[in-house]
């Protein structure tokens, strides 16, 4: 028995008092109507009417099922309402994530961009490290988000990669600060502030193997969060930070790095094969928002390429 | 901060080993150096010398890369672990293909073969050709081998781990083995690269070679980014590592480097010894490439 319908039937016969005024609301024959009420009887165990020569009347038995049978169906029509929310897609709400580090500006352009593409959908955005969206992407608690590469991308399809080139925040009385751009060398002997490894475990080994290369080792790495901590690192002249192009706090200036050295990758990412048009409003809109607000470069700085025979692969 | 000279020290301490280094920028001639005319056993390191000649003679014409050797199975063989010396059956390879095996795995009896085929007396002219005095090869490496047999006594390659047996084996002992320093070596890397050993495609070829190598455990290993260039030659004998290559950052710098250590353990694994020389190679070419 389809005990929703059922209830919805009686629930009419209720509001009309009579069967047969019921049966034309309903548009269904009326010897139909009563049969599906009796059903509706013998499968509860209980009469629901009392029959009398003007219609029909509640028992007792009846006004609680009518009760109860009210929450049941309007929680029945919220979950359709919500489903088929869903299934359309671009109105549906989705749950995305950004990682620490974008840029308010980026950001910013991502919650006020998404309604434009998709006009009704809802945007559930959250602050997510990039291990934090991959657990949830997998979990199947988070519908997409923008990643930094590398990370470990099995089992998802990712959206165009973009170039985030990494400056340099330090306080504006630091002597680096006069330079219009900063050499990665020169901050040899500097304290770094960088995010905590956890958060994205490959790009942090990334960053600091790249150091490493241009010449630049540090004589400490804080790992701190974006946040008022790090900006009062850098603030107070005890560190420089390795950040995307930021709009600085009064006190600090951002400076590029010179030749491009330290690119970070980022790019959407969403379970594969769970690309909704939600996913792609949000992916074209965290795209857009990257290019406009955060600096990104559309093609990785170029660089040569020797691997080495202990590699085992030629290329 | 410390100097360079004092962390290389202080890295070859840390990693149980004594240490010397020669660093040398190909272009300006910068140099870092610890010990860099200490006197060493080359081990298989002297394989870089062997190529080298190889390709010089080529150049000369007395020599033709493409002409091939067999090398018999068996006993004609000499021995090791690696390339045609631990084949069973009977080679037949060109003289440049048993160099390529020669740097790329050490491959012992690759690099006999072409020791016979070139003779001592013309590997160790050359070097006194290109002005490195000190290093000298005495004999081909299937008699350094069975000296070390000899040395060792009665209880085979398992007494090479015992300090009172390392400490007799002429094979360590400079002066009584095929010998060359640091600083020797490193030149004869930057004549290589300035194409002063041989010219042209011989050059070039010759470099190609020394691109080869598959170890990446020693100097390779302080040089873990993909758009540098690692080149180089192994030596090992009991408690002695040795490395001497060339790194190439895209910027245009080359590095020319040897790095020799001695062991005070005689364990055959020595991981903290073969760390230490890419360790000390990059504390080295980081110096050289501050401007």
């Amino acid at each position: 028995m389809d005990l929703l319908r059922h209830l919805r039937y009686f629930r009419t016969v209720a509001e009309e008092g009579h069967v047969g005024r019921a049966a034309e609301r309903l548009r269904v024959a009326q010897p139909s109507l009563s049969q599906r009420i009796q059903r509706l009887e013998r499968e509860l165990g209980v009469r629901l009417f009392d029959r009398n020569s003007r219609g029909v009347a509640l028992t007792p038995a009846g006004r609680v099922v009518l009760a109860e049978a009210a929450e049941l169906l309007a929680a029945a029509d919220r979950l359709g309402a919500a489903v088929a929310g869903l299934r359309g897609g671009v109105t549906g709400a989705i749950r995305a994530a950004v990682p620490p580090d974008l840029g308010g500006a980026a950001v910013a352009a991502i919650l006020t961009g998404f309604p434009d593409r998709s006009p009704g959908g809802a945007l559930e955005l959250r602050e997510l490290t990039t291990a934090g969206q991959l657990r949830e992407l997998a979990a199947g608690t988070l519908d997409v988000g923008v990643l930094r590469h590398p990370c470990a991308v099995a089992d998802l399809e990712l959206g165009p990669m973009s170039y985030q080139p990494l400056g340099v925040l330090l306080a504006a009385g630091n002597a680096l600060a006069d330079s219009t751009e900063i050499g990665l060398a020169d901050l040899t002997g500097c304290e770094l502030v960088l995010f905590p490894r956890e958060f994205a475990p490959a790009l942090y080994d990334e960053t600091l193997t790249a150091c490493a290369r241009h010449g630049c080792t540090p004589a400490a790495v804080h790992d701190v969060p974006a946040g008022d901590f790090a900006r009062a690192l850098v603030l107070s002249g005890a560190a420089v930070a390795l950040l995307p192009a930021t709009a600085p706090e009064p006190g600090t200036v951002w400076r590029p790095l010179a030749g491009t050295p330290l690119a970070w990758r980022t790019s959407t990412a969403w379970p594969r094969g769970a690309d909704g048009p939600a996913v792609r409003a949000f992916t074209e809109t965290a795209q857009d928002a990257l290019r406009r607000h955060a600096g990104v470069l559309a093609e990785r700085p170029g660089r040569p390429l020797f691997p080495r025979p202990a590699s085992e692969f030629p290329l | 901060m410390r100097s360079v000279r004092g962390r290389i020290t202080a890295a070859f301490a840390d990693a149980g080993v004594n240490g010397s280094l020669h660093a040398l920028d190909i272009d300006t001639g910068r140099e870092v150096e610890v010990g860099a005319d200490t006197l060493y056993s080359t081990a298989s390191l002297h394989k870089l010398c062997l190529v080298t000649t190889l390709f010089r003679e080529a150049e000369a014409g007395r020599v033709e890369l493409t002409r091939r050797l067999e090398l018999p199975a068996g006993d004609g063989r000499s021995p090791g672990g690696t390339g045609v010396a631990a084949m069973l059956d009977p080679v037949t390879m060109s003289l440049r293909d048993l160099a390529s095996l020669t740097v790329a795995v050490s491959d012992n009896a690759a690099a006999d073969a072409l020791w016979d085929e070139l003779g001592l007396d013309t590997v160790n002219a050359t070097m006194v050709k290109l002005g490195l005095t000190r290093t000298v090869a005495i004999e081909p490496l299937r008699e350094l081998y069975a000296g070390m047999r000899e040395d060792a006594g009665p209880n085979g390659p398992a007494a090479l781990v015992d300090p009172a047996v390392v400490g007799r084996l002429r094979a360590l002992d400079p002066n009584r083995s095929n010998r060359g320093t640091p600083r020797d070596l490193t030149r004869l890397l930057a004549a290589i690269w300035r194409d002063e050993a041989c010219g042209g495609e011989y050059g070039a070829g010759l470099r190609r070679v020394l691109g080869l190598q598959a170890w990446s455990h020693r100097l390779a290993s302080g040089f873990p980014f993909d758009d540098v260039r690692v080149s180089g030659k192994t030596g090992t004998l009991p408690t002695m590592r040795h490395e001497a290559g060339v790194v190439e950052y895209p910027d245009g710098g080359r590095y020319a480097i040897t790095v020799c250590t001695h062991s005070a353990d005689t364990a055959a694994a020595l991981p903290a010894a073969d760390a230490v020389i890419g360790t000390v190679g990059r504390l080295a070419v980081d110096a050289l490439r501050v401007r």
